[in-house]
């Protein structure tokens, strides 16, 4: 079935199954007031208040421009960009600056960057470029046109189209095996660790056994067709189906919590899972994804663990998710509007400085959370100091150098607040040929551009701190390193300012998102 | 020392690692297993050396010799000090540790294949499923690490970690616990066998451009900055940052950095390791443990120059015994220093790779992958030496008697270096999972 066609027959069974549109529609328009950036903040206030807890001082522009261009796109501004953005006097650039960010290409290809790496295992393999180009390439179409977030996972859901023409690398990378796709697609798409019924019920837990593997019954029925060595399709064929672990027991398919699959019902197994993954029989999807997109804001989701929705855990602000995800749904699934709802927020611009910071509980969200850069945005910040930036994203992808700095410095935690590297990364990031490429003046067009003659040292200095911290140098720092760099005969002068750059990309305020 | 080089002032790294709610979680059953208790009151810091036989090496051909049988092959078994103990005649110097060898000879396990045998014996588990399981390196060197030492927790020398990357990697405890790795070239062939392997700590080495005064002077400049940020931001993620860029530049300015080069040892010590890559690396291991590094492994039988290393599908005798010959030489140097210097009652060291070979010999004189009855071997500290565990079948095809899994041999090796296999370590998705999941082999433990 063509994805049209079958897209339209998933919205026309959504709209029988919601009964009355009009009384629906009232309903919409009074959780779209309440959508906005101010409503957000003024439930996180009334539980500062409660609490006694004083927020911290707003962000100053340096600290909010270089947030945006990372939880935005993915890498930190440029110097112009930021000289641009300092030196504008107007308080509207603030929503400026988000509008501009949230329309550019960069912010398609950070939050297909973010997708993939929630779609994938997170083992490295180098066979598998092709699909990984496949994949990314279809995420950033899908922000490129900011297409209603639930249609993108209705899609993917049903997804025929490998290596170069789709997304299937996401069902080849688990083998096509269906309680692996029943779990990664119960993480992210509904917020719930399924897998942990996998083997056995628990007990504290809503989902059983049978459940999970109802659910990973919809994948059942995947064949893989290779057409050419760059072709690959997914098929689903007319029969397979999963046993409980160590029986003979078949479970048939059945939708989370709900009614199991009438084996009449049309379309194949896994359409029928995306026509209820958009229904409003579904009230994980848009909880689910409001929380993922707040975390990668905030640093923590309102509810924390992102994948461990449920009574066990409720979240932080509870109404305020709910009002967030009834939004998201009346806006038509629209993610930028929640992007810019959410980075709007006067809880999204507060400082991450610390006077006060122990009385601040990070669940309250009265400070910024200090995040750790990703290591892609970390390379690709670096790429784009060193004047290197790929083309395409399969340049970007298979770069050797950016797949072994990705592989070596690849993180565990799903908290973005962890520091996780240790010894062996940190001597990499000291001598490792991916800074030394922005820190030897033979390679780094940063270092080539600050020759520039019409500059003079304390100007160069100055952009060295523009361009890879996002802020002017503070009159101490400005002394000391004007100092450093004038102290160092004329013919070395590169060399020093090979010196700066190292310290800039080297230091804490470099590599965390603050 | 530069003041801002005092290690003293930055928070310790236990401390570092529960607030950053990386701490252990579950049951430990201290306790379990007498060993244990004797070791926690006893007190000598543990090391575990791997031995890792990349692509498989075959049985028959070194520790369960089948002499006199068709599938027994060309080599003949040779006493060793241990009475009634043989191992193949290419393995005379290690003949003379065996009092201090396992040789466990019932290895049973599922997967012939290179990349799925590889994860099932470096992590102890299956592949596949949500959960990354960390190498065995990264296990043990998070329970034996000691958060004041200098030299990385784990190193990794030479390893060809292409069959399966994950089976090297950290998994789910974070990079923070990876291996740090020492590449390792042959001695150029045109010197004649002259020179020895290099072996080179990643990135330990200033890049050429940089001299040492200018590495200081750009340290000097980062300290301000650091400074100012974390005095600003005083949350977990800054001060780690700060503390890890301290620890990784006290390394590289230590003394213990040394540990790493090889040239201070004098040239009939490294001749008598051998001198190629295992050979170097067995040597470096044994400097390494001597300055207190809990976790090496030291690779044998990676791919180069179109040698299969042990993956003997053609012409296993040649290739055995040419790797038999490295073997040899590197291991029973290990053993007799890390003994001469009273160092071998604490370090347990385990010799494996993926699987065994085929007790048939194909029509290409090669033996090809076999998980069903294959060889390896514990030795060391807290191992009972001098035995055979298990047996094979006259034929080599079947397991006997006391089938070993990959889970019992981990779980043996932990209780071996007083840890305690049930000790659960606790992933991303908040699942608890054991350190090794199988049953300590109570015969083959002191």
């Amino acid at each position: 079935m063509p994805l049209g066609r079958f897209v339209t027959i998933a919205f026309g069974l959504f709209a029988a199954l919601c009964g009355s549109l009009g009384g629906r529609a009232i309903l919409r328009s009074a959780a779209a007031e309440i959508s906005g950036s101010e409503r957000v903040d003024e439930r996180l206030a009334a539980r500062w208040i409660e609490q006694g807890v004083e927020p911290a001082a707003p962000a100053d522009d340096g600290e909010l421009l270089r947030r945006l261009y990372l939880d935005l796109t993915g890498v930190i501004p440029t110097v112009w960009e930021t000289r641009a953005y300092l030196t504008d006097a107007r308080p509207e650039k603030r929503g400026e600056l988000i509008d501009r960010l949230l329309l550019s290409p960069a912010h398609a290809t950070h939050l297909a960057d973010i997708w993939r790496d929630l779609m994938l295992p997170r083992k490295f393999d180098p066979n598998q470029t092709a699909g990984l180009v496949g994949l990314q390439n279809w995420l950033r179409r899908q922000f490129v046109d900011n297409r209603r977030y639930d249609r993108v996972v209705a899609d993917l859901l049903v997804a025929t189209g490998g290596d170069a023409s789709g997304p299937a690398l996401f069902y080849t990378a688990v083998g096509l095996k269906p309680e692996e796709l029943g779990a990664a697609t119960a993480r992210i798409f509904l917020g719930v660790r399924l897998d942990c019924a996998q083997c056995h019920n628990h007990p504290f837990e809503r989902w059983t056994q049978q459940d999970f593997w109802g659910y990973a019954a919809f994948f059942a029925r995947l064949e893989q067709r290779t057409r050419s060595a760059s072709s690959m399709r997914l098929v689903d064929a007319e029969s397979g189906e999963v046993r409980l672990p160590d029986s003979q027991t078949i479970v048939p398919a059945r939708y989370p919590g709900g009614t199991v699959v009438d084996p009449q019902e049309r379309g194949t197994r896994r359409e029928q899972l995306a026509i209820w993954m958009v229904s409003h029989d579904n009230p994980y999807l848009a909880r689910a994804t409001v929380n993922l997109v707040w975390a990668q804001l905030f640093g923590r989701g309102l509810v924390e663990p992102l994948d461990d929705f449920g009574e066990h855990n409720p979240a932080s602000h509870p109404q305020l998710l709910e009002e967030l995800a009834e939004a998201f749904m009346s806006s038509g699934y629209d993610l930028r509007q929640l992007y810019r709802n959410l980075a709007n927020t006067r809880a999204y611009q507060l400082s991450s400085r610390a006077a006060g910071a122990a009385d601040r509980p990070a669940d309250l969200f009265a400070q910024m959370a200090v995040k750790t850069l990703t290591p892609e945005q970390l390379y690709d910040s670096l790429s784009r100091m060193a004047l290197q930036t790929a083309a395409t994203s399969r340049d970007r992808l298979a770069d050797p150098l950016r797949q072994a700095f990705l592989v070596k410095m690849q993180t565990q935690t799903p908290s973005a607040t962890d520091f996780e590297l240790g010894v062996p990364q940190a001597l990499t990031l000291l001598n490792g040929p991916e800074l030394n490429r922005v820190t030897d003046a033979a390679q780094s067009g940063l270092l080539a551009a600050l020759e520039a003659p019409f500059l003079n040292d304390p100007q160069r200095v100055e952009v060295a701190f523009l361009a890879t911290l996002s802020r002017w140098p503070r009159d101490n720092e400005r002394a000391h390193f004007i100092e450093y760099v004038e102290s160092t005969p004329s013919v070395q002068r590169t060399r020093a300012l090979g010196d700066v750059v190292w310290a800039l990309v080297n230091s804490a305020e470099f590599a965390l998102n603050h | 020392m530069a003041a801002w080089l005092d290690f003293s002032k930055a928070i310790s790294r236990r401390e570092w690692l529960r607030s950053s709610g990386l701490g252990l979680v579950g049951a430990s059953l201290s306790g379990w297993l007498p060993v244990l208790a004797a070791e926690q009151a006893g007190g000598a810091r543990r090391h575990c050396i791997l031995l890792w036989m990349h692509g498989g090496p075959s049985q028959l051909d070194t520790f369960d010799m089948k002499p006199g049988h068709a599938h027994g092959g060309q080599f003949k078994p040779i006493a060793t000090r241990a009475d009634g103990l043989r191992f193949s005649e290419h393995l005379p110097k290690l003949a003379e540790q065996a009092q201090h060898l396992a040789v466990i000879r019932s290895m049973s396990t599922k997967e012939g294949d290179h990349g799925r045998g590889t994860f099932l014996m470096r992590t102890g588990y299956r592949p596949g499923g949500p959960v990354e399981y960390p190498t065995l390196g990264a296990l043990v060197a998070k329970e034996l690490g000691d958060e004041s030492a200098e030299l990385p927790h784990y190193v990794s020398i030479s390893p060809y970690p292409l069959f399966n990357p994950a089976a090297f990697s950290p998994g789910f405890l974070g990079p923070r616990y990876a291996a740090a790795t020492v590449g390792a070239s042959e001695p150029p062939a045109a010197q004649g066998g002259s020179s020895y392997a290099q072996l080179k700590l990643d990135d330990l080495q200033l890049p050429s451009s940089i001299d040492p005064a200018q590495s200081l002077r750009r340290l000097e400049l980062w300290d301000t900055l650091e400074q100012g940020f974390v005095t600003a931001r005083p949350g977990n993620s800054a001060l780690a940052h700060q503390l890890v860029y301290r620890r990784a530049v006290r390394l590289m300015r230590s003394q213990a950095a040394t540990a790493f080069d090889l040239e201070q040892e004098p040239a009939a010590v490294r001749d008598a390791y051998g001198r190629g890559r295992f050979g170097q690396g067995c040597l470096l291991a044994r400097r390494l443990v001597e300055r207190g590094v809990p976790f090496v492994e030291v690779s044998l039988g990676g791919f180069e120059a179109n040698s299969p290393g042990w993956d003997t599908h053609q012409n296993n005798f040649t290739a055995v015994k040419q790797l038999s010959d490295q073997l040899d030489a590197g291991w029973s140097r290990l053993m007799a220093e890390l003994n001469e210097r009273g160092l071998l009652a604490s370090t347990t060291i385990l010799w494996m790779g993926e699987f065994g070979r085929t007790p048939q010999i194909n029509a290409q004189g090669g033996r090809d992958h076999f998980p069903n009855a294959w060889s390896s071997v514990l030795a060391g500290g807290g191992i009972r030496g001098g035995q055979a565990y298990g047996q094979t079948s006259a034929d080599g095809m079947t397991v006997e008697d006391n089938p070993v899994h990959a889970g019992d041999l981990l779980a043996t090796l932990c209780a071996a270096l007083g840890i305690d296999p049930l000790k659960q370590n606790t992933n991303a998705m908040g699942r608890p999972i054991k350190i090794a999941e199988g049953q300590p082999i109570r015969d083959l433990l002191t």
